[in-house]
Parts: C-alpha cells; structure tokens; sequence
C-alpha cells in the first residue's frame, strides 16, 4: 500500500488501477492478498500461472466496468455506504446555485460576519483538513455539532473509526493506497486544479476534479452554505417539516446522506466551547422561536442563519416535539398562553432566529426588528390577557346565550321593514291601519299597503266611508265628533222608560231600540206579517255568534288576502305557483266558510216568527258593518243573492221596519243612527250593485218587492225608498240608453211598474217624514222625480195630486226662508216637478 | 245555542258584546255604560260613548240607624280605556233588566 511506500500492485491489477482510479474498498481488499502473495510465496508465479491471464484481451476493457465498476459515472453502484461526499457533490450543483443565488442577493459576503462566530474547528468531512493551513479557514461546526446530535444512532464502529482518525490526518484509508499519490501531492493536486466544483467525497473520491481545496473565499461561502441547508435537517428528523420552501430543492435521500458525509467532524474539541455563548444569547430572545416556527425564513437570511435549533434540540433532547414550542417552553415559561396563540404576526421583514443575525443587520434594520419584536412581545401578552378567561363557558352555555340572542332579534322591533308587511301588522295592527289609512298619500305607492288600506278605510270610516265623495280626513273627524255628540246628548236626553209625553205635545213619544222595536202606530199592516216586537235572548245570541263567526272568518280572509304570493307570470318558478295553487285553495275554503256563515242561504220561512239569520245579522250594527268588507270576497252570483236576500227581507229589516217615521212621530236617535249605518255600509254596496244590474235583475227586485213586501210600509222608510229609487231609476236609465233591446222585458217592467205605482199611490201624502219644516227629504223628492221619470201622463197626473199639498206647503215655507236656504228647498221640489215635465216657478 | 262549542271560555261571550252596549261594574262603585269596541284577556276594555256612573255613600250623618244615603255622579266620555284589573263584571246592556 502506498501508506508504507512500497508497490503492492500486481501486473494483473494493473488495468484495474489504470480504468478505474476511483476504485472501492472491495478491491483493496484484493490488493493486498496480492501483495502478500506476490512477495512472500515461494511458488513462482510464473509457474502456477495457468496463463489464462494472457488470453484476456488487454485492449479491450469493454467489460471491465461491468465486471469491477469502473470511473466516477458508475460508482454509486459499488457500496455506497460511506460515499458520504459523493453523495454531497451530488448536489453540489445545487449547493453551488444556492450559493450564486445568496452573492447575488446580498452583496458583501458573509465571510466575514461569520468569523468571529465560529471558532477554528475542523473540517474532515471533505477530507479537507488541508484547508487548516489556511489561517481564514472557517470551519463547520455547527453543522457537524448537529448532525452528530441529531443522529446519536449513528453505528458505533463507524464513529470510533471516525473519532480515532486524527484531527489533522483524515485521509479515506484506501484511496492512498489506490492513488499511489502521497498526502502531499493530493494537497498540491488539489490547490492546483482549484475548487471551482463542490466539496469533495473525502474518502472515495479524491480524484483531482473533485478534490476540495477551497480558498479563503469559496470555504466560507460554502460554510455559510451549509447550516442553510442543514437547518432543514433538523425539521426533518423533528419529523415536522419546516416552512421553508426554498431548501427543498434537493431531494430528502441525498439530505440524510449529507448529514452522514459531515459526520466526521463532530469530534471536534473545540465544539463544546462553542456551544454556551450561543445559548446564553439565544435565551434572552426566546420570541424568535415561534416567528421561526411559522413563517417560511426567507431566502435571504438562510445563508446565515446559524444551525442553532439543532443543537439546542440536541442539547434538550426533551423539546424533539416540536420546533418552536420548545423555544417558547423555554423563554416564557410564565406565559400561559397555548401554542395555538402563537399565530406568526405579519411581520414583513426578515426572520431571524438566532442573535448572532442581530449583530450582522444594520442599525435600521436592527431598530426595525427589535421594534417588530417588541410588538410582537405586546400582542402576544394582549392575546394571554384577552384570552385569559378562555374556556370559562361550555359549549352549552354558549348555545344557551346564542339562542337568547336570535329571539331578541326575531322580536326585535326595530327593523319591521326587514320583517315584512305581516310582521308589522302583527306588530301593531290598529296602527298600521291607522297610517296607512291616513298617511296613504304621503308614503310611497306599495301595492300591498294600498290594498290594505282599501280593505279598512271604508271600514274603520265606516258610518261616512263608503260615501266615495272624498272627504277629507279632518272633515271625517269633525263629523265623528259631531256624530258622537249627537250620541252623547241623546243618550243623556234618553229617558229611562219607554214612553215619554213631552210637555205641550199632543203625542207620545216611543223608544224602541232593536230590542223593543216600537209599536207601528197607525198602520195597518198585513196579517202575514208577524214580526215578534222582541225576539227572544237566545234568539239573539245565535245572531251575534253567527255575526262574530263571520268576523273570524272574514279577519282569516283579509290576513290571508295579505299574504298572498307575489303574482305569477309565464316565467315563474313551480314552486310559486304552487304557492298560489295552495293560496287560491285556502282563499276558496274561506269563501264557502265566510258564505255559510253569513246564513244567507238558509231556508225562507215566511211564516217563522223569528227573522231569517241573515236579516237578524243585519239588525246589528257590527252586522251592518260587516257587509262591505263581505261584499269584497264573494262573487257576482252571490252579490246578487245577497241583493235578492236583502230585497226580499226589506220589511223585516229593522231599518224599514222602524223606521217608518210620521210628522208627529219622528224617528229616535238611535233608529236614526241605526238607518245611517244601514245607508252607508249595506245601501252602498247594494245600490252600487244595483247601479250596474241589467234590466232583468231590476224588474226581478221589484218583482219580490211587490210581491213579497210590504210595500206601503218600505216606501215609508227611507231605506225602503232609496232602494225603490234606484231600481225605478236603474230601469229608467236602462230605457233610455237601449230601449229596443227585448220588449217583452219592458212589457214586464211596465206592469210591474204600474202595480208598484198603485200600491204607493195611497201612501204619497204619508211618504214624507217629516213636517213641512223639515229640510231632510230631498231623498223622497228623489224617489218622487224617479217615479215620475217612468210614470204615464196620467201617472204623473195622480202622482201631483197626491203630493200636491206637500209641494205648495213647500213653496210657501220656503218664501219666509232665506234665500240659500229657500233654494235649496225648492230645488228638491224642482226634482219632482221636472221630472213630470213642471217648474216650480209655474206655481207662482 | 246549538253551538256552544264556539264559547267555550268566557272571553268568547264577551266577544258577542263586541260593538254592542254593555254595562261594566268597577270597583270603586262604579258603573260604565257604553259601546264595547275592544278587549283583551286582561279584560282590559276600549268603551265609546261611555256614562260612568259613580256611587257615593254620603256620611255626613252621623246617626248610625239611618243608612247612608247614596247619591250619584254621572260622566260622559266619549271613549275609555278601562284597565281590567278594575273590572268585576261586564253585562250585555240589553241582557240587564232595567
């Protein structure tokens, strides 16, 4: 061996050594067997030799490679075990680039900062401890220091073997003796060639194109290297790989290799010595630790960054568990604050995660990151405060606070508009009613509100509402205050017995309210028509039931009217039209449960003692009132139903009935009030209805009234007499727009007119209400002039006769009037008069 | 009558006095007389058109043998709000026999 200078390399060996110089252990082995043959045996060789030997084709070293391995390209085949720098300059490339990208990045080379860091320490790992000749020679001792920590299961034989080497003499035992090259000129070989390439194989590759000899400037490049990339050593043995993306360029197997080609030089003395100053400033910046855990290092910082955790890990070999925390563990021990706190702030800039690095920053960036860390050291001791009462609730006490939550704001007041029309209406009905009634105009148009507004206005309004001459809401409230006055004073003049005899007046005067109707005086009356005076207590308590079910039901429609769908059109999903299709079925049940109970299909006895339920709602005042808001929801047919109930029923009406006023004997407020709410709620739907009837409904209405009424006692009556008025004025108007349609029609009302003409022609003197002096009859001037319309020549003959005196009273009185006031008088008689084709300026 | 099931609590009844005139008794010796407008499971009522007609026991005789005479105040209001804890009987006014 070359060791001990003499040439063990036998005539057979030689093409071996000459193909393949980098050849392994496997062969010195054989080497020095041949040795010990070739020079101790007494056996010629030349006479044992079988000459087999010559038969080999010398020039052809075809399968030299393939028999032994032969040349650098192929020998990761043969035992690679401890071809620890061959796998490091397999990534030497790599290595190399890393070390263009950090010059590149940072101009003044970190050679120098580096130094006073890191004592002189060896570095066989290449088995470059040639390099120790060279003052500047910056050994890795950090790395080694790591490795060796972090791979104590290293075999024990390889690291006596190791150990036992010599510091300054580390050759690879058998490349000498292949080489045949003394340390010498390997040494010069290798300073001659340079060390463009990266560090050498120490023991199996000391070829010239790979030996390191490493000037002062390429080592301490390559040290700064090297604890970049052996800080991601650590992370991985930690089994936690680190955010830094950068040193994942090599591939994780050449890594662990590299942690065993450096290896070699983890014994070395000074290692120790090194070690606490490094921790002693470490401990006071224990913060670094968690900013280093979770922020990738940039690519800046890690040419410098000491292999620190490493060896602190080494040092505690407790922490393994983690990178950061340990750190954490062991800076803040008072900080209670979990790991999972310890979110990374923002910070931008560098990463440092050792103090060495603050000596190396400038005196800005030093000032920045002490500031960063300072704040970092704020919001850290922010979050432990704030989360100091953490886990106080369990998961049920946090439902139980959230559930309180959703129900203060479902009933919370405060944002109807969000909520809807129905939630506001649930909210407070009366009010809604009342603004959108009154503030209607001033609010923007929403369909839904205006309709809202219809259903109610006639119905809160309803003693003036359904009068459609747009009084004004003020001019409402006036005549409320007046209505309620008139009220208030006839309830305090309302005297406690039935009958009171005024002073100084001829005649009684008789109360009567629904209950007790007052006795008819003077009129005769039909037999047939029986109507008890008072009917019976349970008699009138089924009547408010039925009146109260049709309220129920009437209140289901309207809410359910406001909460109909949105229209559908052609392009509208299934889902709302089957919305509608469940709307219309629910608005359809409600309709037949509104009509049935509104009673008015019950059978007609006319012989019953007790009214017909319908006429008995009828006789109540909320009855009265519930029968716009009906109309609203029930179809033509029924209307009409409704009409022909009415009609029929119109003397059994308690307005007709006991309303049947005379001179001397004029109505009590409370038939007054009752007669006005008849006019306005039921009259005006009805003779709206009317209004629009063809003739054959008008001609069946007076049919039923000849027929079935008493005739003379509703014409009395100024409902009675409104309604006769505009049936007569219906068919009137129907006469004149189309007079040619169906003569036989008009051959029926003819007839019909002509009975009802005779039956009224007895009671015209008696239709008047009132005296002479009373002013509110221009309704039956109006009935007057529209029986004069329809009447014959000598109709309207018999017609001023029987009015005659009325009309001459009339004129006189007014002559003794004031002027407006005498007008108006005679402008109501002037209705009449024209009507039959007179003036009352002919009377003179 | 044959549905008794719709009043079946007796606020049901005094729903049938809706918009009808009806006579409360209050405590405090008081009567009110008027419409029936509203109501509520309190018995908490709107009144309108409302006489209260108010007892009172006048003491100034001293002899104990002799009752107090009981001399009346009327008001009129034109509507009321009657708290319904003051409430001890509500009548329909034309079920009251005068």
């Amino acid at each position: 061996m070359s060791f001990f200078g003499f040439d063990a390399n036998l005539p057979r060996d030689q093409s071996h050594r000459a193909n393949a110089p980098g050849f392994s252990q496997t062969p010195d082995a054989f080497a020095g067997l041949g040795a010990s043959v070739g020079d101790d045996d007494v056996i010629d060789f030349e006479d044992t030799y079988d000459g087999l030997g010559e038969q080999l084709d010398e020039t052809d070293d075809a399968f030299n490679d393939d028999t032994f391995g032969a040349g650098p390209a192929t020998q990761k085949i043969v035992g690679k075990d401890f071809d620890f720098a061959g796998q490091t300059s397999k990534i030497s490339n790599t290595l190399q680039e890393e070390q263009m990208l950090y010059q590149a990045r940072q101009p003044p080379p970190p050679a120098q900062q580096q130094k006073p860091s890191v004592p002189v320490a060896s570095k066989p790992a290449r088995s470059g401890y040639e390099s120790y000749h060279d003052p500047n020679y910056i050994p890795q001792l950090e790395a080694r220091a790591d490795i060796w920590g972090l791979k104590p299961k290293q075999p024990a034989p390889e690291r006596q073997a190791e150990r036992q080497e010599p510091v300054r003499y580390e050759p690879a035992p058998a490349a000498p003796s292949r080489k045949m090259m003394s340390l010498e000129e390997v040494e010069a070989m290798m300073r001659s060639r340079g060390v463009a390439e990266a560090p050498p194989a120490p023991s199996v590759q000391p070829t010239p194109a790979q030996a390191p000899a490493p000037t002062l400037h390429q080592v301490a490049q390559s040290q700064s290297q090297y604890p970049g990339m052996s800080s991601p050593f650590a992370p991985q043995i930690l089994q936690r790989p680190p955010p830094q993306q950068t040193h994942h360029q090599g591939p994780p197997a050449p890594r662990q290799q590299q942690i065993h080609a450096e290896l070699p030089g983890q014994g070395v003395p000074s290692q120790s010595a090194q070690q606490p100053p490094n921790l002693q400033r470490q401990r006071p910046q224990p913060g670094d630790a968690p900013v280093q855990h979770h922020r990738p290092a940039p690519s800046q910082g890690q040419g410098q960054r000491p292999p620190s955790q490493p060896r602190q890990i080494l040092q505690n070999p407790n922490r393994l568990s983690g990178q950061g925390e340990p750190m954490v563990q062991n800076g803040r021990p008072a900080r209670g604050h979990a790991a999972g706190h310890n979110r990374g702030p923002s910070y931008p800039g560098m990463v440092i995660t050792h103090p060495e690095q603050l000596l190396h920053l400038s005196e800005e960036e030093r000032a920045a990151y002490l500031e960063e860390d300072a704040k970092r050291a704020k919001r850290n001791h922010k979050i432990a405060l704030l989360s100091r009462d953490n886990g106080l609730m369990t998961p049920q006490d946090k439902n139980f606070i959230t559930r309180i939550q959703l129900q203060q704001l479902m009933s919370a007041t405060g944002n109807l508009d969000e909520r809807g029309e129905e939630a506001a209406i649930a909210e407070d009905f009366y009010y809604q009613v009342f603004t959108q009634i009154r503030g209607a105009h001033r609010q923007t148009p929403q369909q839904p509100a205006n309709q809202f507004a219809q259903t109610y206005l006639f119905q809160t309004n309803s003693r003036y509402g359904p009068r459609r001459n747009g009084r004004a809401g003020d001019n409402h409230m006036q005549r409320m205050e007046q209505q309620v006055q008139r009220a208030v004073e006839a309830a305090k003049a309302k005297p406690k017995g039935k009958q009171l005899v005024i002073e100084g007046s001829l005649g009684k005067i008789a109360f009567s309210n629904a209950k007790t109707p007052r006795p008819l005086l003077n009129f005769k009356r039909p037999d047939t028509h029986v109507k008890p005076p008072r009917s019976s207590v349970a008699d009138r308590k089924e009547t408010l039931r039925n009146t109260e079910a049709v309220y129920t039901t009437l209140m289901h429609m309207e809410d359910h009217e406001r909460a109909m769908p949105p229209p559908i059109n052609e392009d509208s999903n299934p889902e709302l039209i089957q919305q509608h299709m469940e709307w219309r079925t629910k608005i359809e049940a409600l309709h037949r449960e509104l009509w049935k109970n509104i009673k008015i299909m019950e059978p007609i006895n006319p012989h019953s003692v007790t009214p017909h339920p319908f006429i008995s709602i009828l006789s109540l005042a909320k009855g009265k009132k519930a029968i716009p808001r009906i109309f609203r929801h029930i179809d033509e047919h029924e209307r009409i139903t409704m009409v022909t109930m009415i009609v029929v029923h119109l003397d059994s009406l308690s307005v007709v009935s006991n309303a049947v006023a005379t001179p001397t004997e004029p109505l009590g407020p409370a038939i007054r009030e009752e007669v006005e709410l008849f006019t306005l709620s039921v009259m005006a739907p009805l003779l709206a209805h009317i209004s629009e009837s063809p003739l054959n409904i008008v001609i069946g209405l007076l049919g039923l009234v000849l027929d079935r009424t008493n005739l003379q006692m509703v014409v009395r009556s100024k409902i009675g007499m409104s309604l006769l008025t505009i049936l007569i004025s219906r068919a009137e108007l129907l006469k004149e727009s189309a007079p040619e349609i169906d003569s036989s029609d008009w051959e029926q009302w003819t007839e019909f007119y002509n009975r009802f003409f005779d039956t009224v022609e007895p009671v015209l003197p008696l239709i008047f209400p009132g005296t002479v002096n009373d002013t509110d009859d221009t309704y039956v001037w109006n009935f007057l002039a529209a029986m004069g319309v329809g009447a014959s020549p000598e109709q309207q003959q018999r017609m001023v006769i029987g009015v005659k005196d009325r009309v001459m009273e009339t004129v006189s009185v007014s002559k003794a009037l004031p002027a407006d006031m005498a007008g108006s008088r005679l402008a109501n008689v002037n209705l009449f008069m024209r009507a039959i084709g007179l003036d009352v300026e002919l009377l003179g | 009558m044959e549905k008794e099931e719709e009043s079946n609590e007796p606020l049901d009844l005094v729903r049938l006095c809706l918009d009808e005139v009806v006579i409360i008794k209050l405590r405090g010796d008081r009567e009110l007389k008027g419409r029936l407008h509203a109501y509520d499971s309190h018995c908490n009522l709107v009144l309108g058109e409302v006489e209260e007609t108010i007892y009172i026991a006048d003491e100034e005789d001293e002899d104990e043998d002799v009752a107090p005479t009981v001399r009346t105040v009327k008001k009129q209001s034109e509507m009321l709000f009657v708290r319904g804890d003051s409430v001890v009987l509500i009548a329909p006014f034309d079920g009251v026999t005068k």
